[in-house]
């Protein structure tokens, strides 16, 4: 990615947007002072272009279109390494959590598409089923994903193992888990929620 | 034994599919241990990463949910994957320090937020509620000359005040249960680090990156086999592991094993109770050479 030039000013800086982190996450972003433990702990570090630090300082800065306009949230593995070793306090991995809310809500703009996608069918599968169905979710998302021939090889090893199930059965209650997903757009949508 | 234990169960969906062998060898291995285990009526989903990593509130609720419905059931909850106890944990500690999502929560699963009861891993209830003296009284065939790398990954520990199950940098509770069933345990760089978890498969190249430092380390410290406590990370460790070794040019061959498992197997259990045939990795040559079956 070309750098591009940051300019702080009330412009650019969106305050907003970062007091909703804050209330999403529960922890405060001006509390770090930029120590990097939580980079240099972080197993994902290497596959993301603002490494988490970097993410809080952005946030700090208000420049959130910077992040969510990447890919580093979405490669976060929420391994809890980064909150765990702050010295802060800072509770980056629910900061990271509601970046992609927000970001989702956004329609992310961000160019990591499959693991969007992989969320988006594995709470499908939760509304249709109430549990997860693992061989749907795994077929679905290469059709989606356009990649046919992932883990073919796998496919019929798991299934003479037992470990991939060809049939579902749905919850009984499942109109209880209906229920909860309506509820919570309900509540959305007459901003009662974030 | 005064009091016999009881539990209320909640499996958690990979254990009703992937790892179908971690909730066979559960229930055997409780019944060998007599202690009672009755599975949640109706469950759903914890949500796992999918749910949190995009919408907190909903993750709260099914968990919410899930915690209602577990008390249906006698005891306190007993889960055997890492990711639903994280999950479950975690909505009880934010629900109790937070007021806001509290009622939010209660709004979206139109009742009353349970807290008090209590969920508790596997181990957990093997180290502390039977405790290590009764376990090891239950020992019919100690895993001598077995050296495992037991293998944390993330959510057992971390973060700090959530579950709370043991130290959250240097936990050794999964080497206290193998120590009391005669295994021996190897000390290894990687036992905490993540595995890669649920990019198995948006990114599957991620995880054979992260899953291969793992693999390799265990290697390197001398360990016959390596013990988990949750089906993402036994996927990703055994499925995976053929893949890994291609992608590398390497051998590992390291049988991933369930805590249940080798407690099982220790506790004098069949091959077929502990679903030995489901792994990958084929266990049987390195446990006929340890004369363990």
């Amino acid at each position: 990615m070309k750098k591009k030039k940051m300019i702080i000013s009330q412009e650019t800086m969106d305050v907003d947007f970062v007091r909703k982190v804050e209330a999403l996450s529960g922890t405060s972003v001006r509390r770090c002072f930029q120590c990097g433990k939580c980079s240099a702990g972080c197993p994902m570090a290497t596959f993301m272009e603002h490494p988490p630090n970097r993410v809080v300082r952005l946030l700090q800065l208000g420049q959130w279109r910077r992040i969510i306009e990447g890919r580093s949230i979405w490669f976060c593995a929420s391994c809890e390494t980064c909150s765990t070793r702050c010295p802060n306090k800072v509770h980056l991995a629910s900061i990271m959590d509601a970046l992609r809310k927000l970001s989702w809500d956004a329609d992310g703009p961000s160019k990591e598409s499959y693991v969007q996608l992989a969320n988006k069918l594995f709470l499908q599968n939760i509304r249709t089923y109430g549990r997860q169905y693992e061989l749907r979710l795994a077929t679905v998302f290469n059709v989606k994903s356009g990649q046919f021939l992932k883990d073919m090889m796998l496919g019929p090893k798991l299934l003479s193992k037992g470990k991939l199930k060809m049939f579902h059965s749905k919850n009984k209650n499942l109109s209880e888990i209906e229920k909860i997903f309506s509820r919570i757009e309900e509540m959305r949508k007459k901003g009662e929620a974030l | 034994m005064n009091s016999k234990l009881n539990y209320a169960y909640y499996p958690g969906c990979s254990l009703h599919a992937s790892a179908g062998e971690y909730d066979l060898s559960t229930r055997e291995l409780f019944k060998e241990l007599s202690i009672g285990l009755t599975e949640v009526p109706d469950w759903f989903c914890c949500g796992a990463t999918p749910a949190h990593n995009v919408d907190e509130l909903l993750s709260l609720s099914l968990c919410a949910k899930n915690l209602e419905l577990a008390e249906q059931v006698e005891g306190d909850l007993a889960v055997a994957c890492a990711a639903c106890f994280s999950r479950l944990k975690f909505t009880q500690h934010t629900l109790e320090e937070n007021a806001t999502k509290r009622k939010q929560v209660e709004k979206a699963i139109d009742a009353p937020v349970k807290l008090d009861g209590k969920v508790k891993h596997l181990l957990e209830i093997l180290a502390r509620d039977l405790g290590l003296e009764r376990l090891a009284a239950a020992v019919k065939k100690p895993l001598s000359g077995l050296k495992v790398a037991c293998y944390y990954g993330c959510l057992l520990t971390r973060p700090p005040d959530v579950p709370n199950l043991d130290c959250v940098e240097a936990p050794t509770i999964m080497e206290d249960v193998l120590k009391a069933v005669g295994a021996e345990t190897v000390a290894w760089t990687h036992r905490m680090e993540c595995c890669g978890a649920n990019f198995t498969l948006s990114r599957p190249g991620v995880v054979i990156q992260l899953t291969n430092a793992i693999l390799d380390s265990a290697k390197a410290a001398g360990a016959d086999c390596v013990m988990v406590g949750c089906p993402l990370c036994h996927g990703n460790l055994d499925i995976r592991q053929k893949e890994i070794e291609g992608v590398y040019s390497t051998s590992y061959n390291l049988p991933v094993f369930y805590i249940t498992q080798l407690v099982g197997l220790a506790c004098g259990l069949t091959a077929d109770k502990l679903g030995l045939g489901a792994l990958i990795v084929n266990p049987m040559p390195l446990l006929k050479e340890k004369q363990l079956l």
